[in-house]
């Protein structure tokens, strides 16, 4: 009893938040009407004794892809009167195509037979004594292996995708590189000058722009380069 | 385990992969090497494709058999083509990057499994990675907004064909209880239920969108236009092949026995495509959107034999797409020669006095018209020959009187690009044209015009392969 | 029927409420603790006025709290505004239901325990966006994109190692995990993981020396800048139930659990529970101690280290123990 409590609970707010994702006014409201489907979705694989599918579906579908979806709307600038203009017209046209759809669909459980062989037909049945996940790990990587590549390599292919036309590589960037800075030692960068007492900066060398450099390598983001010339530098190396 | 059976697919990815970190890893511009490296293993693919034994692996999803070996190796001669195409053009309209030839790698490899596909699951699998990277490919050129908004397009489309592919899959799974063909063979009766032919529907709604037939064809001329020439080249190829083998082998294996209930959708199709091909492409002034429509009417064409259902009908389909390979890639190395001072022109009136200024290339490219009018003796006669027959002897009168009358009709426009390079005034000569072009130009030619003469191996194996098909 | 459910019902509350009061103590009391912690690391003296040793310090704020106003900026999303500290305080409890203090000690023993904490930790991020976007305020804004793409960047190498340990054990469920330990913990063997597991949770809780969504020198307080008496209170009850869920999972994954850490006589009269908390509040003074200590991060730094040195690592490690597992014949067959 409890359990069909928790059923019908699930599968209410299931079906009125589904439809809340196309109603509501604010995108961003959608987007969360839609989080909350799958988590409702998620609720009713888990009373199906699908644990696995049910929080692998909170932790792909929500925990990640909603994100993005979320991040995309929130910083759209979308003018939302605009966008609800065409439902008026077009919506007897998308009533139709989902009068069909449905019609279908009630054809297709009106017609559905159970195919004589259905008990051979599993490819790998489900051995009692085993959790769900660990027959899904059973079928995924051998009878399916195949489809399992194959399906990394889609998301191979879109990530390359997403870098071969978004990433604009700037040469010129300057780039942080850690190894770099942590191998640079003092006497790369800081030069340590006796200054006499009444010696002015002119007679140093000490001015900007530098005219005379010292060799030391333009490094980026540690900082300019003291502007000490390497003729007076003295106490190179003792500079701990 | 048979997993030797997908021997060449697994090495393609595997060098997909090792091309895809060379490219990475490189200090210098890898395009050339990595585009070099792919046709190279696109060859290896073929010899090792040639090499397998026919069988069925990985419990149904993977089958190998004379027709997916026909079929792929015609897909890997198409894809090897648009990379030699890709190799002058890319670097000429700046945009060689080392990704283009791993992504067309990667596309051909989902054309690979969708040919050898034994089960929805793999067919849908490689149907997505071959459009997905098709999709990126054709917004390759992300500074020219042509190139992005056929992207976009092919992409929107795209998905909603996916869609319709996918519902059609769930509605067929419903009836029949199973993924795998013979499974699905085995659970439907001869007279199927109203569901499962709108299944089927659907199905060959989503496939045909791939193929570009009409009425799934919308996209077509614009993608065609926007596309960098080189990704158009490889989808006017390789694609067409896959989709076209996929829709034979989903019609053929599952559904083999349910002729009656998808004989009428595919007449239908072909009709509607031959019309479309034939009227639509003679306002048509820009060459790559008259080859568009072109296309759309070759895919009528190829279609008839696939109504007949008959194993006649297959080996002509077959043999039409082996023409029909030869000829688009022709015909496209010859657009993308189309250049002066090194912009790309691509109106029909810029070859006008080609017969004069470049005589070898004009005469190329006449060949490609006459061969795609169905001249005889050119190539695309005799694939035109084995598909009218196969309807003739199947009783499809109305189809083969239909396709000689949209020949004649679809032959004005070809002519005319002919006409326009002989008989106008010469403008100014093209730039000179790179030795890879020439090559793929008259190898092209050459192969269209001899065809008859080495023709009869091709019709052997593709008979083989349609009887394989058939079982 | 309708009466044993009733039973169950009421049992699970029970059992929930054994579990949450403690965890609410526990959290009090580490704001006190930290105050103090930091304050001894720093020569100072932290709270100790309010009762003995200051020790009323938590009580003392929480009426402070519960008595101030509730602000709503103007233009803000009322309802979510609200809802946003309310989720991350929510999701910060419930994933306290998996947690086995001893053996079979937790409310629900499910077979898929860890991923149902994976699940629960990658939504604690949804509180944070729309808190952020709920305020209507660029700062908070700002502070909820950066704590998001935090979060999701260190989740991915938090899964590797996760799996890592998940192939020693051969099983989903935490009480597994555990007992999986008799003979060694896994931070011996799976030390780098241990490292990696261990920074990524002060990643995923957002605290320093990644505490960037609230860097108060650049974006004043992130997300939670426009959030006043409870509301903020819930976030920062959310903050430190967080980490103190996140300890428990370190001490699960890699601490053995409730188990000795010898096992033999004097060990083993302390009562599991004992040790399991032992063990966590060493891992939440590493936390105090790591915040005392180490200075912020930039944001490129805290990207680069999440995706290119964790993911690799632990992507890497993953592929070497599976081989070693494997190679050894070591792996936990249940089956066939």
């Amino acid at each position: 009893m409890l359990i069909t409590a928790v059923f019908w609970i699930f599968a209410t707010i299931l079906v009125v938040s589904a439809a809340l994702v196309v109603s509501a006014r604010n995108p961003v409201h959608s987007v969360l009407f839609l989080i909350l489907c799958f988590f409702n979705a998620a609720g009713l694989f888990l009373l199906a004794g699908a644990e696995f599918l049910a929080l692998i579906l909170v932790v792909v579908y929500v925990g990640a892809v909603a994100v993005l979806f979320l991040f995309v709307v929130m910083m759209l600038d979308v003018n939302f009167t605009q966008l609800r203009e065409g439902v008026q017209r077009y919506a007897p046209v998308g009533a139709t195509i989902g009068v069909v759809l449905l019609a279908e669909l009630l054809m297709t459980f009106g017609g559905v037979r159970v195919a004589p062989s259905l008990a051979t037909l599993h490819v790998a049945p489900i051995a009692a004594q085993t959790s769900n996940t660990e027959a899904l790990g059973l079928v995924l990587y051998t009878h399916y292996v195949l489809a399992f590549q194959l399906s990394g390599l889609v998301l191979l292919v879109a990530m390359i995708g997403a870098i071969v036309l978004t990433l604009r590589d700037k040469p010129r960037a300057r780039r942080q590189s850690i190894a770099r800075q942590t191998t640079r030692e003092v006497g790369d960068t800081l030069l340590m000058v006796d200054v006499r007492p009444g010696q002015t900066m002119a007679e140093l060398g000490i001015f900007r722009p530098l005219t005379t450099l010292p060799q030391a390598p333009a490094l980026d983001l540690i900082g300019p380069t003291p502007p000490v010339s390497a003729d007076d530098a003295t106490g190179r190396g003792d500079a701990a | 385990m048979t997993w030797q059976i997908a021997l060449p697919e697994i090495c393609l990815g595997g060098a997909g992969l090792i091309i895809l970190m060379v490219g990475v890893l490189s200090r210098r511009n890898a395009f050339t090497t990595a585009t070099l490296l792919a046709i190279a293993a696109f060859i290896a693919t073929g010899y090792l494709i040639l090499a397998e034994a026919p069988g069925v692996g990985y419990a149904g999803l993977f089958v190998a058999d004379a027709f997916a070996r026909f079929m792929q190796l015609l897909v890997l001669a198409g894809a090897i083509l648009a990379l030699l195409l890709s190799l002058d053009y890319n670097k000429a309209a700046a945009i060689d990057r080392f990704e283009f030839p791993v992504l067309v790698l990667f596309s051909t490899l989902g054309m690979l499994v969708m040919i050898s596909a034994g089960n929805m699951i793999s067919l849908y699998l490689g149907l997505e990675l071959q459009s997905l990277c098709i999709y990126v490919l054709a917004a390759f050129a992300r500074d020219t907004r042509r190139s992005v908004e056929a992207g976009l397009k092919y992409f929107v489309l795209g998905a909603l064909a996916s869609g319709l592919l996918l519902y059609g899959i769930s509605l067929v799974y419903g009836f029949s209880g199973g993924m795998d063909f013979a499974e699905i063979r085995a659970a439907l009766t001869a007279s199927p239920a109203p569901g499962l032919v709108i299944g089927i529907v659907f199905m060959v709604a989503g496939i045909a969108f791939k193929l570009s037939a009409a009425p799934f064809h919308m996209w077509t001329p614009d993608v065609y236009e926007g596309a960098p020439t080189s990704v158009t080249a490889l989808l006017a190829t390789a694609p067409k092949v896959a989709a076209i083998a996929l829709l034979l082998r989903v019609l053929a294996e599952p559904f083999g026995h349910l002729l009656q209930s998808w004989q009428q959708l595919i007449i239908l199709v072909s009709i509607v495509s031959m019309l479309w091909g034939a009227f639509a492409a003679i306002g048509q002034t820009n060459i790559k959107r008259l080859m568009a429509y072109s296309s759309i009417g070759h895919m009528g064409y190829a279609l008839i034999g696939l109504a007949t259902g008959t194993a006649a009908g297959i080996r002509g389909v077959m043999i039409y797409m082996v023409t029909y390979v030869f000829m688009s890639a022709g015909s496209f190395a010859i657009i993308i020669a189309m250049r002066r001072g090194r912009q790309p022109v691509e109106r029909i009136a810029d070859l006008t006095g080609l017969g004069r200024t470049d005589p070898a290339l004009a005469l190329a490219l006449a060949v490609f018209m006459f061969s795609m009018a169905g001249i005889p003796p050119m190539a695309g006669f005799f694939g035109k020959l084995y598909v009218f027959l196969a309807a003739v002897q199947g009783g499809l009168w109305t189809l083969a009187v239909l396709g000689v009358l949209t020949s004649v009709v679809g032959a004005y426009y070809y002519l005319r690009v002919i006409k326009v390079m002989y008989f106008d005034a010469a403008g100014d000569a093209l730039d000179k044209r790179s030795g890879v072009l020439s090559t793929v130009a008259f190898g092209a030619a050459a192969f269209t015009v001899f065809f008859a003469a080495f023709s009869q191996p091709i019709i052997g194996a593709a008979e083989a392969a349609s009887r394989a098909l058939l079982g | 029927m309708f009466w044993q459910d009733v039973t169950t019902l009421s049992l699970t509350v029970l059992e929930a409420l054994a579990i949450l009061v403690p965890v609410l103590l526990c959290v009090a009391y580490a704001t006190y603790a930290e105050r103090r912690v930091l304050a001894a690391m720093q020569s100072r003296k932290g709270p100790n006025v309010v009762g003995a040793f200051g020790l009323m310090q938590p009580f003392a704020d929480a009426a402070k709290m519960l008595l101030k106003e509730t602000i709503i900026p103007a233009g803000a999303n009322r309802a979510l505004f609200l809802a946003g500290p309310m989720l991350t305080f929510i999701l910060a409890m419930v994933a306290w239901a998996v947690i086995p203090v001893n053996n079979h000690w937790a409310v629900a023993d499910i077979n898929v325990g860890i991923l149902y904490l994976f699940a629960i930790s990658s939504l604690g991020v949804y509180g944070i966006i729309i808190a952020g976007w709920a305020s209507n305020s660029k700062y908070a804004f700002l502070g909820a994109l950066r704590s998001a793409a935090q979060m999701v960047s260190y989740e991915v190498s938090m899964g590797f190692v996760i799996v890592c340990v998940l192939l020693c054990v051969g099983s989903l469920n935490l009480n597994d995990i555990v007992l999986a330990q008799k003979t060694i913990w896994f931070c011996v063997p799976l030390f780098p993981m241990f490292v990696i597991f261990f920074i990524s949770t002060l990643a995923e809780t957002g605290r320093a020396p990644f505490d960037l969504p609230e860097g108060e020198s650049e974006i004043v307080a992130g997300f939670f800048v426009e959030y006043s008496s409870m509301s903020f209170g819930l976030f920062f009850l959310g903050e430190y139930a967080n980490m103190f869920l996140m300890s428990s999972l370190t001490t699960i994954l890699f601490l053995g659990g409730w188990l000795s850490p010898l096992p033999f006589a004097p060990f083993t009269w302390v009562p599991g529970p004992i040790w399991f908390l032992l063990k966590v509040f060493l891992c939440i003074f590493m936390f105090f101690w790591v915040r005392a200590t180490f200075p912020r991060y930039r944001y490129d730094q805290l990207m680069r280290l999440g995706w290119k040195v964790f993911l690799p690592i632990s992507l890497f490690w993953l592929v070497l123990t599976a081989s070693f597992l494997f190679a050894f014949h070591l792996l936990p067959h249940k089956l066939a």
